[in-house]
């Protein structure tokens, strides 16, 4: 398995490198100026603007940029934003809210919805599992942004139960709320599709197998139909961190928590585009990593897949 | 539970789910901002420049940097000046040479406020290459360029002597009666010698946590990056603007989202918000949660039609110009569009200024009149007939501007009945660097944002021959004339003069004026002594809870 794991490991240099490069042709077909944002559009001497653009490599060619990028990167040095932060520290403050509020979004994803979903495919068809698609369906139909305006109106500034917004002194119970909104559309698909594999499964000839040794049904349903069905939703739900991470964005500007999807909008918006190469590069990492981990829970529910 | 295969793989999975969640609480921790006491929250955005007076031109930077540093002089709330710093600031006859005396001041560091720490910080500001942002506001000064680099790469400009530790004088490069005006902005700040390392570079700790001489003084927690700035008082600042408060905590808002610093306003978490977001100006006037403010401020909107566009340019040029700003119904636009957070412009200055009057001979042009429109239109059609569409150009990424360009080129279609339309920019630097480059083939939107209290600001620097923000390239030797003579005239000749030059600029119309934008703000019910200064900014040290 280790073997496997390397493998896996050393697949992340062609990706890198790939991701880093897309990503560099993309910006540079940015079109505008960002050396006209840095000097806030007022007059700059032609001196002063060939000495900013060696500083951040602006007007080198695109090959010979990515060049220096990936070189610098495998140092860990990212170079600085326009604000002269060190990109490296600027992913250190960020990385880790976005994370967290990622995770408890998963958390709550999982939970809520392998929970629901599997009540729902046991008793399918009955009322419990038709309510559960109708308002998974309601909550699939409403805008990630919808809901967190509204759900900050309700619970932030009308009673005042939680603070609206998170601001930079962020805890676990800040992003509670956030969190909760951004699992939400994820948790309803996670609902639909525990229950279609928990229905599929309870008919399946294991199960009837199980059920005809006599096994309680409380053993047939854990170790026989969840097991089984629980596949395809890790990997949805492990997939999913990814674009929990990059949905971020969204859910970071309502409640103005200081996460990487912010810092990556506003060095979109700049041109800086060292910064927001890091940044995504960063965030392709985490996809990476988190879909060999996916890949490893596999053989823990299924003995069947072995990694040699 | 046997230790198998199976569970040693669920291992490997825990532990690096359990890194990525151990590495997610590294975040919280000390300091809560404290919302009890008398320090203010206000907004503020992660300033993207070091707090250096020299390098930083944006606001995020710029509301901390103007509480923690005095210039020569500084603003009042009406926009008139007080000495700061400066004991005395006098001109020679023709305002062409002034000497600066200063009172006894101190930085935090307890160094003296010298005539060293003015002149050493303008000087590294002009130098080319220390590539200092505001290098801009140094041309006025002799030995400067027209960009306000010092001249063939000397690292002193030429028009400033140092007499003694009290006193210098500043040499212009032409008269300017109100140059005492200018020097209360932050590029004129003093620093302090500490401020240097040895090869005379300001080092990047003072750029982290710079060392000033004005009311407030960094708190001990100072920038927290992506985080705040925090502020105390100054207790030996002795200047005009003591504080009232206890502190200022800039509170930065990620992204820059104003809707969010709203939403705090409302339940009390965020004492200022010094511009309503968008989605709030419907309201906010009515919102029970906050104290609204909406009053005429000092940004002017215009959009500006360069000469060298086909059929824009000698008297049909002219024709056309008014007939496309008496084409529009500047009212409606800023009612419907802007719920009245902005106020049509009867000029090409603002209200909030010292000398303006509402009665600028020749700015009925300025005036919605069909009729009018449409005869003007139909003399330049005689004179050439039109051909083409009338485009309007701009940046998408500033809230309002679809809605009111489409509204301004629906009412040219309307009146002049031509084809007109908006020709979208995704962001304001793209926009710019066609202004720039001068590859954009339309009209554009422009604006003027001014760098101190004065109607030859809203001026010259735009509309002169050559001036660097003279997008469209206008030039008229009589408007630059009667601008010069403005300059150094006093008192009312001056205001009469200003007053002849912008009858020219309504006959040529090479912008076409718009509307003066509103300063808005949102407080917290608990908040006093909220006040807008002439750039449209809250005065800091008046605010109370």
């Amino acid at each position: 398995m280790w073997w496997y794991v390397g493998k896996r490991l050393l697949q992340t240099i062609p990706v890198f490198l790939g991701a880093t490069l897309i990503l560099f042709i993309l910006l540079k077909l940015r079109p505008g100026d960002p050396i006209l944002n840095l000097a806030g559009n007022k007059p700059v001497s032609d001196e002063v603007r060939d000495a900013l653009a060696a500083q951040y490599h602006l007007d080198d060619p695109l090959f010979i940029q990515w060049l220096q990028f990936v070189k610098s990167a495998i140092t860990l040095d990212f170079g600085e934003t326009f604000a002269g932060q060190p990109v490296i520290e600027l992913i250190g403050q960020t990385f880790p809210v976005t994370v967290t509020l990622a995770v408890m979004a998963l958390l709550i994803d999982a939970i809520l919805g392998i929970g629901l979903g599997t009540l729902a495919g046991l008793r399918r068809n009955g009322w419990f599992d038709s309510s559960m698609l109708v308002i998974s369906l309601a909550l699939l139909s409403i805008p990630i942004f919808v809901l967190g305006f509204v759900l900050q109106l309700i619970f932030g500034v009308k009673l005042g139960w939680v603070e609206p917004t998170v601001g930079p002194d962020w805890n676990i119970g800040k992003l509670l709320l956030p969190a909760i909104v951004l699992a939400i559309a994820n948790f309803a698909y996670t609902i639909r599709l525990t229950r279609t594999s928990v229905a599929e499964n309870l008919t399946a000839d294991h199960v009837r197998t199980a059920r005809a040794k006599g096994l309680s049904n409380r053993l047939v349903v854990r170790n026989h139909v969840l097991r089984n069905s629980l596949v395809p939703v890790v990997t949805y739900i492990g997939i999913n961190l990814g674009s929990l991470m990059a949905g971020a964005i969204i859910t970071e500007t309502i409640f103005n928590i200081p996460g990487i999807g912010n810092a990556a909008y506003t060095a979109i918006a700049k041109g800086e585009t060292s910064t927001v190469v890091a940044i995504v590069t960063f965030m392709v990492m985490v996809y990476v990593l988190m879909s060999l981990l996916v890949d490893l829970i596999y053989a823990v529910l299924d003995p069947r897949i072995r990694y040699v | 539970m046997r230790l198998t295969r199976r569970t040693r793989l669920a291992g490997v999975a825990l532990v690096a789910v359990a890194s990525l969640t151990l590495a997610a609480c590294g975040g919280d921790s000390d300091s809560k901002s404290s919302s009890d006491g008398n320090v203010i929250t206000v907004y503020g955005t992660n300033p993207q420049n070091p707090l250096i007076p020299t390098a930083t031109n944006e606001v995020g930077g710029g509301d901390p940097l103007q509480n923690l540093f005095s210039g020569l002089t500084a603003y009042n709330s009406d926009g008139s000046v007080v000495n700061e710093v400066a004991e005395s600031i006098e001109p020679n006859e023709d305002s062409t040479v002034w000497t600066v005396k200063l009172k006894p001041w101190k930085f935090t560091d307890g160094s003296d406020v010298t005539s060293k720490s003015f002149v050493n910080a303008w000087n590294y500001g002009a130098t080319a290459a220390n590539k200092q942002l505001n290098n801009y506001f140094f041309y006025p000064i002799e030995g400067t360029d027209e960009e306000g680099y010092t001249v063939d790469g000397a690292d002193t400009i030429s028009g400033l002597k140092i007499i003694d530790d009290t006193s210098f004088t500043i040499t212009l490069k032409e008269p300017e009666s109100d140059f005492p005006l200018r020097l209360g902005y932050s590029a004129y700040f003093p620093v302090p010698d500490a401020a240097y390392d040895a090869s005379g570079k300001i080092t990047k700790e003072f750029g982290e946590r710079p060392i000033g001489n004005g009311p407030y003084k960094l708190s001990k927690s100072g920038w927290e990056r992506n985080k705040q700035i925090s502020l105390v008082p100054n207790p030996d600042y002795t200047g005009a603007h003591k504080p009232k408060n206890d502190g200022l905590i800039f509170k930065f808002y990620a992204g820059g989202g104003t809707d969010a610093a709203y939403t705090d306003v409302q339940s009390n978490n965020l004492d200022v918000l010094d511009q309503v977001p968008p989605s709030a100006l419907k309201t906010f006037e009515s919102d029970k949660k906050v104290t609204a403010y909406n009053e005429p401020g000092s940004n002017f909107s215009s959009f500006t039609i360069p000469e060298r566009l086909k059929h824009f340019s000698g008297e049909e040029g002219e024709l056309r110009r008014a007939a496309i700003s008496m084409a529009l119904n500047r009212g409606q636009i800023t009612d419907k569009i802007f719920n009245n957070t902005r106020t049509p412009a009867t000029d090409f200055t603002s209200p909030v200024l010292d000398g303006w009057v509402e009665d600028v001979p020749g700015n009925e042009v300025l005036q919605y009149n069909a009729d009018e429109a449409k005869k003007l239109w139909a003399q330049a059609d005689a004179i050439q007939k039109w051909t083409g569409s009338f485009q309007l150009a701009y940046n998408n990424d500033g809230a309002g501007n679809k809605e009111f360009v489409d509204a301004v080129t629906n009412q040219i279609k309307t009146t002049l009945g031509i084809d007109s339309s908006g020709k979208v920019y995704p962001t304001f630097d793209e926009l710019r660097k066609d202004i720039t480059d001068r590859t954009i083939k339309t009209a554009f939107r422009t604006g003027w944002q001014a760098d101190y209290p004065s109607m030859l600001n809203y001026l010259g620097p735009i509309y002169a021959t050559g001036a660097g923000s003279n997008d469209g390239d206008y030039s008229n030797k009589e408007f630059d004339k009667l601008v010069q003579q403005a300059s150094s005239a006093t008192g009312d000749d001056r205001y009469k003069l200003i007053s002849q030059a912008q009858t020219i600029l309504l006959k040529d119309l090479p912008a076409v004026p718009l509307w003066y934008q509103n300063a808005t703000a949102a407080t917290s019910t608990k908040l006093k002594g909220f006040e807008f200064n002439w750039q449209q900014k809250p005065d800091y040290y008046k605010l109370t809870k």
